[in-house]
């Protein structure tokens, strides 16, 4: 049984469609990224998903579960873990006393000092909340997420609004929640955090889903053409060189293939006989975010239409 | 795609016997410590009425007043200010850090949590009575010892008139809440609406009952909430400690409360909803 499985999933709000048919499955122990800009569906299906939204059409499983049956709502909620997209804190309670309390709402949470410790707020277990960073809060955040001991993590961009350093911070959170076990489903809409986290990821734009994959395999971009790319010689003009196709640009060479094996060795091979370097030389790959600003290209065209 | 179908073994129903009333006991506690451990929120909650209190007992002095009977004029005031306390605490503040828990998202963050919802008002509601609790006692105290006001002389019908009260005001309170649109507007509006009542309903100076003031303010909850609690002070001559025409409207209004905040409830900060 998949942690979630979604089939065909529709909402409206009024005439506003915010989800159509939208459908995927997250499967036990994985991380999964929902990726998409702004308004495009994602905190609404993960609303879905957790209970909190009744959805207009198709069908939704979360740990097995109708998510929008009331009769099963206390249990589910007792084996999921919810982290907002808004940071919600109280400012006047210690760490520790938060932590006890949502605890208390769990049949079997966690450990307080392990949740603590898995945070890093062991130094700041006793002090009031309101004294905290905004990292250290967003972590506190997380900690609630998880004191219930969730089977699945629900994850509302959790880095928005971070600095780097608590970015990095959260995302190694989530990877050790993720390699203890912990389903983790995370909306985004940073790349880079798709490729840090996760094993799949689904983009939607326009209330869609337009691509599913893994990271690496998304748009195609595992196949497809490559782009080569390297420093021309000191005494080499393009036309000595072994391959074709080539373009000069301020004394860089771009090369575009689809079989970058042969080409690499036709280059490589020419330049060791030759004695020469090849400055620079690097294979550049579609970029993640190539792919989904291709695949969100035409929400954001209806949105720019619309402003 | 699998197959849809559920193996869970969920259990039914949002009632789980003594182990839920001890998590209202839980819940109730940490409302308690969340309140007083923001010392800004319990000295003016407190603190204002006992403010109000001193301040119009001194200026008071020996005065009295004609229109219950030539009675001294802090005699008045203490059971006013009872009511003021139970009022203010139950819906002026209740209402105010329920937008504020809604706008920030710990509404929302507590509706996904197994915490059932009847627990969470239940414990909402008896924090805001405790609250009001304390403040009966402060001001009863500081009326005694500090002005020779002497207490209710029906336990029984003050104790009514507070808890029909504090449990109708925080109906309101909450009923209030879903009304407010945003954060920013919550101290304002919740103030103007509770402070113009106020004003209305004859607490800083004893209105006529036969004014026309008190014909508007009759058909307003207030009014009925302090003389509600006046009355068991049993201050008239063959007058009835026990209002009940008070306490019917109060529950009324109570009721209305209620209703109001059943349909208009939301979980989710209202900013965000599209």
């Amino acid at each position: 049984m998949p942690a979630v499985a979604v089939r065909n999933l529709a909402k409206s709000y009024g005439d506003k469609q915010a989800v159509r048919d939208v459908s995927f499955e997250v499967e036990k122990g994985e991380v999964f990224a929902l990726l998409g800009p702004n308004g495009a569906g994602k905190t609404t299906t993960i609303e879905i998903l957790e209970g909190f939204r009744e959805r207009s059409g198709g069908e939704v499983e979360t740990l097995g579960v109708d998510p929008a049956n009331r009769a099963s709502q206390r249990w589910l909620r007792c084996h999921i873990g919810v982290v907002l997209q808004e940071l919600a804190v109280e400012p006047y309670y210690t760490v520790r006393q938060v932590l006890s309390r949502n605890a208390g709402y769990y049949p079997a949470p966690r450990p307080i000092d392990e949740v603590i410790a898995l945070v890093g707020l062991t130094e700041k277990a006793d002090k009031r909340i309101k004294t905290l960073s905004g990292g250290q809060q967003r972590r506190l955040d997380v900690g609630l997420g998880v004191i219930g001991n969730p089977e699945l993590l629900f994850l509302d961009e959790p880095t928005t609004g971070l600095d780097p350093s608590g970015r990095r911070d959260t995302w190694n959170l989530i990877r050790q929640l993720a390699a203890d076990g912990t389903t983790v489903m995370l909306t985004t809409h940073y790349m880079d955090e798709v490729e840090a986290l996760a094993d799949r990821v689904a983009v939607l734009s326009g209330a869609q889903i337009v691509a599913a994959g893994t990271p690496v395999s998304i748009g195609g971009r595992d196949s497809g053409a490559v782009t080569i790319r390297f420093a021309l010689p000191d005494g080499v003009s393009v036309t000595d060189l072994p391959v074709s196709g080539c373009t000069l640009d301020e004394g860089q060479i771009e090369i575009h293939t689809e079989d970058e094996l042969r080409v690499l060795h036709d280059l490589t091979g020419w330049a060791i006989e030759r004695d020469l370097t090849l400055p620079g030389l690097a294979v550049v790959r579609v970029t993640l975010e190539d792919v989904y600003l291709q695949l969100t290209r035409e929400d954001r065209d209806t949105e720019a239409t619309r402003s | 795609m699998s197959t849809l179908t559920p193996t869970a073994q969920p259990t039914t129903g949002s009632f789980r016997g003594i182990g839920d009333v001890k998590l209202v006991g839980r819940q109730v506690w940490y409302e308690q410590l969340s309140f007083w451990l923001n010392p800004v929120g319990a000295v003016f909650t407190v603190g204002f009425s006992l403010v109000f209190l001193l301040l119009l007992g001194a200026t008071a002095g020996n005065s009295r007043t004609a229109i219950y009977g030539n009675i001294k004029l802090t005699q008045y005031y203490v059971p006013g200010f009872v009511a003021y306390g139970i009022m203010a605490a139950c819906f002026n503040i209740l209402a105010i850090t329920t937008v504020n828990r809604r706008e920030v998202g710990l509404l929302k963050r507590i509706r996904l949590s197994p915490l059932p919802t009847w627990v969470l008002l239940t414990a909402i509601i008896m924090s805001s009575m405790i609250i009001s609790v304390v403040e009966v006692v402060v001001l009863l105290a500081v009326g005694r010892f500090g002005f020779g006001v002497h207490g209710p002389a029906s336990v029984g019908a003050f104790v009514l008139a507070i808890v029909v009260g504090m449990i109708s005001f925080s109906a309101m309170g909450l009923g209030m809440s879903t009304l407010v649109p945003n954060q920013d507007a919550a101290g304002p509006i919740v103030s103007i609406v509770f402070f113009v009542l106020l004003f209305l309903s004859g607490l800083w100076y004893p209105i006529n009952p036969h004014s026309g003031l008190a014909k508007v303010s009759a058909y307003m909850p207030v009014r009925h909430m302090i003389t509600a609690v006046f009355a068991p002070f049993n201050l008239q001559k063959g007058a009835s400690p026990w209002e009940w025409h008070d306490l019917l409207v109060i529950a009324l209004w109570g009721l209305a409360g209620a209703i109001v905040a059943v349909r208009r409830w939301e979980w989710a900060p209202r900013r965000l909803s599209s």
